[in-house]
């Protein structure tokens, strides 16, 4: 039954409701959405969907095509690798590494920068002026460089590679928010609270906390996507994961051996790579429009 | 009014669009048929020779870069054949008593120029006392230069066996043994005896620069070298007075890639008009391409996977036994070799003479293994090595592949397996110093000869000169193969070699894997090219057409 | 003016500190010796280090052995590398211009295509054309740059055999380096037949470009759209038709200039992460450039090589984000005295 109301009432949205319905009426950011979530759905589940273990080599079954070429089979969807493992389940668990661990490592770096930059944003003096020279210079430079510096110094292995790449994001966080504070602290609700007695962590806490979330959440999936694209470069390079984890740029590289007899050992982990990455720009840029254009209708 | 202007604007805007697009079209096309690459050879080559002198190094890189390019050596191996040929020496008298040896050299040889050396004389005499002397001689003046390793005559000990190198006159040389020793001439005629230029090593001694005779050298082969880059490329060009009459190009560059998809794309491309090692995966596409020419040779070599016989508990041949029970040898053929090589069961393989077919290989048993293991006092989850060599060879493509597959295999007998590789040049270092539990590794022949796998392989002295991987000394052995060399009849030699497999199928130092077909490959228009079984490429006589 | 370029050299002068103090300290940081570290001679070639123990007065206070580090490293004596015994100062000096060039022109190519298509898509905001572009950008800064290599090589090189996949030209021909950027080099050197290998040259450059400029190219796209977007949006372009003058006044006038100079440094930033994108391509195209050499150098941790590479590239970029911040500085006039100079 519709809400039935005696009163003419005046039905406010939530800022929230306002960007998902602008969210909403745009068809290719929800199709973007809808396989964000498919992403996750298989992070989660992986172990559950995966027909075969990842890492079982079946010396019998090498190169096998996929089942759409005249010579593959239905037991490997996706065909098998030069070590007779079936690319589907690696496929699968290659998604689980690089995503899940991209969504970790940006977690860790939201929390880092953001306290970082609170730090900076709400001091001022020396302490706060050293901190922006340094992120602004460090701004221009992008973060695969600054991965690969802290991983020659650390050395290769895949822990090293997300040390380095939590590292490298940490400072697109901290230049954010620290610009965010300083753009809000001038303004009036600031103001009244400080006129109100609020210390400096309340008045961040609950004035200035809240309203950061958007910026927070575009910000990350920015962050996402360059963190999967780093990973997987990282794993490419082999100076992140090593063979033979299933990590998607990590099984790149060992396609290639095989690459010219075997393409769709590049294709397909590759492909994956880029459904995920659209995916997530897709959503970035939809919320992003969403934001931007929300009081317009 | 607007609307035509807007259509005349839209109209001018197409055509500008047009006729970009053409000119773009017809540069574009310009630039896809144009083909004129300077005169030469491009060989894709898999790795960096450590210097250019076969003598210091048996690595397949360094004799490939310049045994047959930058040398020539007093004999050859008929490619075809198997029979030796003379190349420096025009011929050559055995002494009744099988210890005299007299060579007659040819004459009118000329050596390489170069920018920094000009030779005054031809080859004589004093380049063949040279070369030989060189490693004979511990205290030869050129002896420690670079190292003063010669693993191929060390391994040997050619140079004890050669009491004298005499000068007879300028084109006489008459070489002395204190045994009699059948397969000498073969030694002479491998990769590694090549003829140096005395002249230039006074040159270079007077200029204090003696290690330049390995880095910057002078031969009379075909081709000198121009340049040479780490890991990148190695230039040479024609040399201009080279004495057999045969077809030159104006360059020959090696183009150093390691990785054998690449080489094989880039054969595909044309980017090169030869390439070393192609993978056995790769072999059916080369077989299904019109414009490539695929050579397929049967292979005088062995893959093997040895125990360091010298660290327990691989000094006990019943744990050798087992581990050989545990793998299925059948299996990690079909994976690795892709059905180009055939399953091995005495260390020579059945084109030599040397072959016996009654000894019986061991069986896939792992039931049986684990038995034996557990009888010898090899706990559950007992850890050991396997090192895997890095680079492919024709006896081993993909060393790393059979490492994990072997991994797999001791996982269900109960043994944890860990693998180690390390960049090439110090992976055989570390292997000398005999830090291994196992390594997975082979020998390719430089000669007919059975002893050239005897030997090296598994002799006492071979463990000093690094090529006896199981670090396996046993005098029993040392004792029939040298018996072997004693005799020059075929079939006397066959029995001693014959006791010798028995010994070896009862002790399994090492488990002989395969023996490789050799292939190369190459495209339509290189002519000349054939695999040479007995060594190194050789790119004298090649052409393009 | 003056006071900003005396600002800046100074700017520049602290950033050098830090920077070779970073790469300093690294010799401390790498395992092994540090001695071995800086001058990449292994413990066993004994006279030679002792000659170096003497240069950098190892046994010395920190601070004398900085200075004496300082010294070497503006003398051009890098140390060698562990691996292959050679000087490192040529070795960057030779890998390092060949990156520049790859980038310089991916660079290029990028502003080439992607500004004319930027436009293009502002002035057909919300119609069709937009859409397309602007879904076409998102494919090209979502694929991943070594996947898109990949299959560049597969279906240009091997499929249809156009363009080579290797290397910067033929081997055949030889080249002496003289600038290090190769286009440049055939037109100065003297013996070889010239055409052949400036088209030998250029068609081994074209694959590795594209693949790193697909990406830049819609970055590109999307912010000068973004930036003609709002210009067009902006009064004083209403203020201009309301005047009387056309679309095409309007735009070439006003438009372009409004729109693009805000951006200009935006754009220009996109050079290092075409480098960043130019070191991973290299690999995949053997292109002998300063990415796969320090990447070959972190497989086989050849710390010397290690530091002198990143303090090349480090350099590198940072020489580069700062003068573009200069130039803008001192061209556009509504930024003159607005914000402090950023280090």
């Amino acid at each position: 039954m519709p809400q039935s109301s005696l009163y003419q009432e005046e039905h406010h949205p939530s800022p929230l409701q306002y960007t998902w319905r602008e969210f909403k009426n745009n068809h290719i950011a929800v199709t973007g959405l809808f396989c964000f979530v498919f992403f996750i759905i298989i992070t989660i589940f992986c172990p559950l969907l995966a027909p075969f273990d990842p890492n079982m080599q079946q010396i019998g079954d090498l190169l096998i095509p996929p089942s759409w070429y005249p010579n593959g089979g239905i037991s490997h969807l996706f065909g098998t690798d030069a070590l007779g493992r079936d690319l589907l389940s690696r496929i699968i668990y290659g998604c689980r590494m690089t995503f899940g661990i991209s969504l970790w490592l940006v977690v860790v770096a939201m929390l880092l920068g953001v306290g970082l930059g609170a730090l900076a944003g709400m001091s001022r003096g020396f302490r706060s002026s050293f901190l922006n020279h340094t992120l602004d210079s460090i701004q221009a430079i992008p973060t695969l460089l600054i991965a690969i510096i802290i991983i020659a110094i650390l050395g290769p292995g895949l822990v090293n590679s997300m040390w380095a790449i939590v590292l490298a994001l940490i400072p697109q966080f901290v230049h954010q928010t620290r610009d965010f504070i300083r753009h809000e602290l001038s303004k009036e609700y600031i103001m009244a609270a400080k006129l109100d007695g609020a210390s400096k962590t309340h008045i961040f806490v609950h004035s200035i906390l809240p309203n950061m979330g958007e910026m927070l959440v575009v910000q990350a999936t920015l962050a996402l996507s360059v963190s999967i694209l780093d990973i997987s470069a990282l794993g490419f390079l082999k100076l992140g994961a090593q063979a033979p984890s299933s990590e998607l740029g990590a099984m790149l590289l060992e396609g290639i051996e095989v690459a010219y007899i075997a393409p769709w050992t590049i294709a397909l982990p590759g492909g994956a790579l880029f459904m995920m990455i659209i995916s997530i720009n897709l959503v970035g840029d939809g919320l992003r429009s969403a934001l931007r254009n929300r009081l317009l209708h | 009014m607007n609307t035509l202007k807007i259509h005349n604007q839209n109209t001018r805007a197409k055509t500008t669009l047009i006729v970009l697009a053409c000119t773009l079209l017809c540069a574009c096309d310009a630039l896809l048929q144009t083909k004129t690459d300077p005169n030469g050879i491009v060989y894709c080559s898999e790795g960096s020779p450590a210097s250019f002198n076969p003598q210091l190094d048996t690595s397949g890189t360094t004799v490939d870069a310049s045994s047959h390019q930058i040398y020539d050596r007093l004999l050859d191996f008929d490619p075809v054949t198997g029979d030796i040929v003379p190349a420096l020496a025009t011929s050559w008298l055995v002494s009744d008593d099988g210890k005299t040896y007299t060579f007659q050299l040819r004459q009118d040889v000329a050596f390489h120029e170069t920018e920094a050396f000009t030779p005054t004389r031809f080859f004589n005499a004093d380049d063949v006392l040279f070369s030989i002397d060189r490693w004979r001689l511990v205290d030869h003046p050129f002896h420690d230069i670079s190292g003063g390793r010669y693993p191929y005559t060390d391994s040997l000990k050619l140079g004890d066996l050669i009491t004298r190198v005499e000068r007879i006159n300028g084109y006489r040389v008459e070489i002395t043994l204190n045994k009699p020793e059948s397969s000498f001439l073969a030694n002479l005629a491998t990769d590694f005896s090549v003829i140096l230029s005395a002249e230039y090593a006074d040159k270079l001694t007077s200029w204090n620069q003696k290690e330049l005779i390995d880095f910057k050298p002078i031969g009379t082969g075909p081709y000198q070298l121009a340049s040479f880059r780490q890991d990148r490329f190695i230039r040479y060009t024609k040399h201009p007075n080279y004495w057999r009459q045969i077809e030159l190009a104006d360059k020959l560059i090696f183009d150093i890639t390691p990785s054998s998809s690449l080489r094989l794309a880039k054969l595909l491309t044309d980017e090169c008009d030869a390439i070393a090692l192609p993978a056995h995966s790769e072999l059916e596409v080369i077989r299904q391409q019109e414009d490539l020419v695929l050579d397929e040779k049967p292979g005088l070599n062995v893959g093997f996977w040895a125990f360091n016989t010298s660290k327990p508990p691989f000094n006990n041949p019943q744990v050798r036994r087992a581990l050989g029970m545990a793998i299925d040898k059948n299996a990690l053929i079909e994976a690795i070799y892709f059905n180009s090589a055939i399953p091995a069961r005495n260390i020579v393989p059945p084109t030599s003479w040397a072959f016996q077919a009654d000894v019986k290989p061991l069986s896939y048993n792992p039931i049986a293994a684990i038995k034996l293991l557990r009888e010898e006092g090899i706990p559950k989850d007992f850890s050991m090595t396997v090192w895997a060599m890095p680079v492919q060879r024709a006896y081993n493509p993909n060393a790393t592949k059979m490492a994990e597959l072997i991994q797999a295999y001791l996982q269900d007998v109960g043994i944890q397996v860990n693998i180690i590789s390390y960049e090439w040049a110090t992976f055989r270092e570390r292997l000398t110093e005999g830090l291994h539990d196992s390594v997975l590794i082979g020998w390719s022949a430089d000669n007919g000869d059975p002893d050239n796998f005897y030997r090296p392989l598994l002799s006492c002295a071979a463990i000093k000169s690094g090529t006896n991987r199981a670090m396996w000394c046993s005098d029993e052995y040392d004792l029939l193969i040298n018996k072997a060399l004693q005799y020059t009849d075929i079939s006397e030699r066959t029995y001693f070699y014959g006791k010798a497999n028995e010994l070896l199928a009862e002790q399994l130092p090492l488990i002989p894997i395969a023996h490789a077909s050799r292939y190369q490959a190459h495209r339509k228009e290189l002519v000349g090219l054939v695999i040479n079984p007995f060594g190194g490429v050789r790119f004298g006589g090649v052409k393009k057409r | 003016m003056a006071y900003v370029l005396m600002r800046y050299t100074n700017l520049v002068f602290v950033t050098f500190f830090i920077l070779s103090l970073l790469s300093f300290i690294l010799v401390y940081l790498f395992p092994g010796q540090a001695v071995e570290n800086l001058t990449g001679l292994r413990l066993n070639e004994l006279t030679e280090l002792q000659q170096s123990e003497l240069i950098y007065a190892v046994d010395d206070n920190i601070f004398i052995q900085y200075w004496h580090y300082m010294g070497e490293l503006f003398a051009g004596n890098w140390g060698v590398s562990f691996s292959s015994g050679l000087p490192l100062y040529e070795d960057v000096g030779d890998y390092l211009p060949a990156s520049i060039e790859l980038s310089a022109y991916a660079l290029f190519l990028s502003f080439f295509i992607g500004l004319p298509l930027g436009f293009l898509a502002a002035l057909r905001h919300h119609k069709l054309t937009d859409y397309n572009l602007l879904s076409v950008s998102l494919l090209g800064y979502s694929i991943p740059v070594f996947w898109l290599a990949l299959i560049m090589i597969l279906v240009f090189s091997l499929q249809l055999g156009w363009f080579p996949l290797s290397g910067r030209i033929s081997l055949l021909f030889e080249i002496p380096s003289i600038t290090g950027f190769i286009l440049i080099d055939i037109l100065l050197s003297e013996s070889i037949d010239k055409q052949a290998a400036f088209i030998s040259a250029f068609r081994h450059l074209i694959l590795p470009t594209l693949s790193i400029a697909v990406v830049t190219t819609t970055l590109i796209l999307r912010i000068t759209r973004r930036s003609v977007i709002e210009t067009l949006n902006s009064e004083f372009i209403l203020a201009a038709y309301a005047r009387g003058l056309t679309h095409r006044q309007v735009l070439m006038r006003h438009g372009i200039r409004n729109a693009l100079i805000p951006i200009l440094p935006l754009l220009a930033m996109q050079f290092p992460t075409l480098l960043t994108n130019a070191m991973i391509v290299e690999s995949i195209f053997s292109w002998p450039g300063i990415g796969n050499w320090l990447i070959q150098a972190i497989y086989q941790q050849d710390y010397p090589a290690i530091r002198a590479g990143m303090l090349a590239v480090s350099v590198l970029v940072v020489i580069f984000t700062m003068s573009i911040d200069l130039t803008i500085r001192l061209t556009d006039p509504r930024r003159r005295r607005a914000e402090r100079a950023a280090i």
